[in-house]
């Protein structure tokens, strides 16, 4: 359960006194962590447009997954090659140099304006990424992604997923494709649009409140993990992950002395994915479960250890209407069910209890206008173990009762004036914040108060 | 630990091997590395890709009635949602693809 840096050699008053600033950083960090991208360089490599792979970026179609599954490497423009001849090794290189740019500028305004602050904010930029995203050889690719945060003034390492893949497997005599991942977040490596990594919603303010709770799977570790797994699908129906975990803090001392991380996974955190899917001319559907599981020290590397085990279940329609011009209905969802026992927490006295579960259910339905509109609904809804010792009070980011209860809904409507161009409104209402509808910090604010206009411009080349 | 991460190196060791071993030269690899993505092993394009793209069949009568000159212009150029392979096969290689669909329908 995320939602505190349960700093365990530290005394109880220092924790509390970090415990806002820290549930704040999370909630940022779960708002960035969606944050998610199409790349140009692939189109550039394969030579087929954007649509070709997303109904709309990120999300994949049956091609793009299958782009993704083969490691990014399938091309057809040219390459610096050499065949493989005796004992001699081949050499598949791009020409172009599978570099790519996303730009994004943004205006975020909530419904009440955070204490001492102004509201209606722009960002110039927002954020702005490098992509490394192609082929780096016959089976072996990347996407690799490097932020610039306007908030930290610093570029930051963000999502990775660099890939072996090799297509040329049978099992039953059907098909396999297998590989081998190198990635930095749970779920990061996975081919739809209903897991945490690549979930709605697909662009996301990082200046506007977000609950904070949330489970370890769904955003905590992103960019805090270092794991290699494998994966595989046969006969294009079954699809198999797993993939262990360490933790890689970024801009940490290394090796890693735990001190001033709130996760610090002991031994290894294996994450498990297990999918089917199937296809008729105009539906793709899939249904899967996942998971994680996690034992962490908090600011720490020995000691009392909590522990946290995600359970997840999701699925994801894609229905293609001929009738309207093959337009795209998509229908998202997925619940997590996390439990989890916090005895380093506990003995730091930054949680109340020992035993803890939160439950997060999120669905959403899109609708896509060719490849121009999209228009998308959501519905979140988080519950889980009251602690006002984990989720204490504090004006804007905290909870007056200790609940982690937050519910709500996510309008977005983007424009593709051109597919490399999102220009997009976002809506962001609770009903619930942190615990409750009114005066849920004990400060007086509304859980509506954080209801958010966001307005963002991306520019991808 | 120790165990995990040397049983994992192992398996990166052998899915690497494996990769080695497999001579890659053929039509069928060529096939299979540049069209099975879309089309499928049988050629059907009954794939989940195939679909969302809408991959000709090429065992159909529509294509094999066409001429090499002009399944050879469709690989080289592209057409519609197909891409262009002019700068990525040879002409040599263009032709064992020509060849190779030739003999789906046989298949």
């Amino acid at each position: 359960m995320q939602g505190t840096d349960t700093r365990f050699s530290l005394p109880t008053s220092s924790i509390k006194l970090l415990l806002p600033k820290l549930l704040v950083a999370v909630s940022v960090a779960i708002l960035c962590a969606q944050a998610a991208y199409a790349v140009p360089s692939y189109s550039r490599q394969t030579g087929l447009s954007c649509a070709s792979c997303h109904y709309a970026p990120p999300e994949l179609n049956a091609f793009g997954r299958k782009f993704k599954l083969e490691g990014y490497t399938f091309a057809t423009k040219p390459e610096v090659s050499d065949d493989k001849k005796g004992h001699n090794a081949a050499l598949h290189l791009l020409e172009v140099f599978p570099l790519s740019v996303i730009f994004d500028t943004s205006f975020t305004s909530t419904k009440a304006p955070q204490p001492a602050t102004q509201n209606g904010n722009f960002q110039f930029p927002q954020d702005a990424s490098l992509f490394l995203a192609g082929a780096w050889g016959e089976h072996v690719g990347s996407f690799l992604q490097v932020t610039y945060d306007s908030q930290a003034d610093h570029f930051t390492w963000d999502n990775t997923d660099i890939r072996y893949a090799n297509t040329n497997g049978k099992f039953l005599d059907k098909s396999l494709t297998y590989g081998v991942t190198l990635n930095n977040n749970p779920t990061v490596e996975d081919l739809w649009n209903s897991t945490p990594a690549w979930g709605f919603p697909f662009v996301s303010s990082n200046v506007a409140p977000g609950p904070s709770a949330g489970a370890i799977i769904n955003g905590t570790l992103a960019q805090d993990v270092a794991g290699v797994g494998g994966y595989a699908m046969w006969n294009d129906h079954l699809y198999l992950a797993g993939t262990i975990y360490r933790s890689e803090h970024i801009g940490g001392s290394q090796p890693n002395p735990g001190t001033g991380f709130g996760f610090n996974i002991r031994g290894l955190a294996p994450y498990w994915r297990l999918a089917w899917q199937t296809s008729s001319e105009n539906n793709n559907l899939e249904i899967g479960t996942y998971g994680m599981h996690m034992k962490s020290s908090p600011g720490a590397i020995t000691g009392l250890e909590d522990g946290y085990t995600d359970w997840a279940v999701d699925f994801q329609l894609d229905h293609t209407i001929p009738q309207w011009k093959n337009d795209v209905v998509s229908i998202r969802g997925t619940y997590i069910r996390e439990n989890s026992s916090l005895r380093a927490s506990f003995g730091g006295g930054a949680a109340a209890v020992v035993g803890h579960h939160l439950n997060t259910a999120q669905a959403n339905v899109e609708y896509h206008f060719g490849t121009r509109v999209s228009a998308t609904a959501g519905y979140f809804d988080v519950t889980g173990t009251a602690d006002p010792l984990l989720f204490a009070s504090a004006p804007v980011s905290g909870s007056a009762n200790g609940s982690p209860q937050s519910n709500g809904y996510l309008l977005n409507l983007s424009w593709w004036p051109q597919q490399n161009i999102d220009l997009a409104f976002q809506y962001t209402g609770y009903l619930r914040f942190n615990g409750a509808g009114t005066n849920y910090d004990g400060a007086g604010r509304a859980a509506n108060g954080n209801n958010s206009v966001y307005l963002l411009a991306r520019f991808v080349f | 630990m120790k165990r995990t991460l040397r049983g994992f190196a192992l398996i990166l060791l052998g899915a690497i091997c494996s990769h080695l071993l497999m001579a890659e030269t053929d039509a069928a690899s060529l096939f299979k590395s540049k069209c099975v993505m879309c089309h499928g092993e049988d050629g059907s394009g009954n794939t989940p890709s195939g679909k969302v793209l809408k991959a000709k069949d090429l065992r159909s009568e529509e294509t094999q009635k066409k001429s090499d000159a002009e399944i050879t212009e469709v690989i080289t150029k592209g057409r519609n949602k197909m891409p262009a392979f002019a700068q990525k096969l040879k002409p040599e290689q263009i032709q064992q693809l020509v060849a190779y669909v030739r003999q789906l329908p046989k298949k």
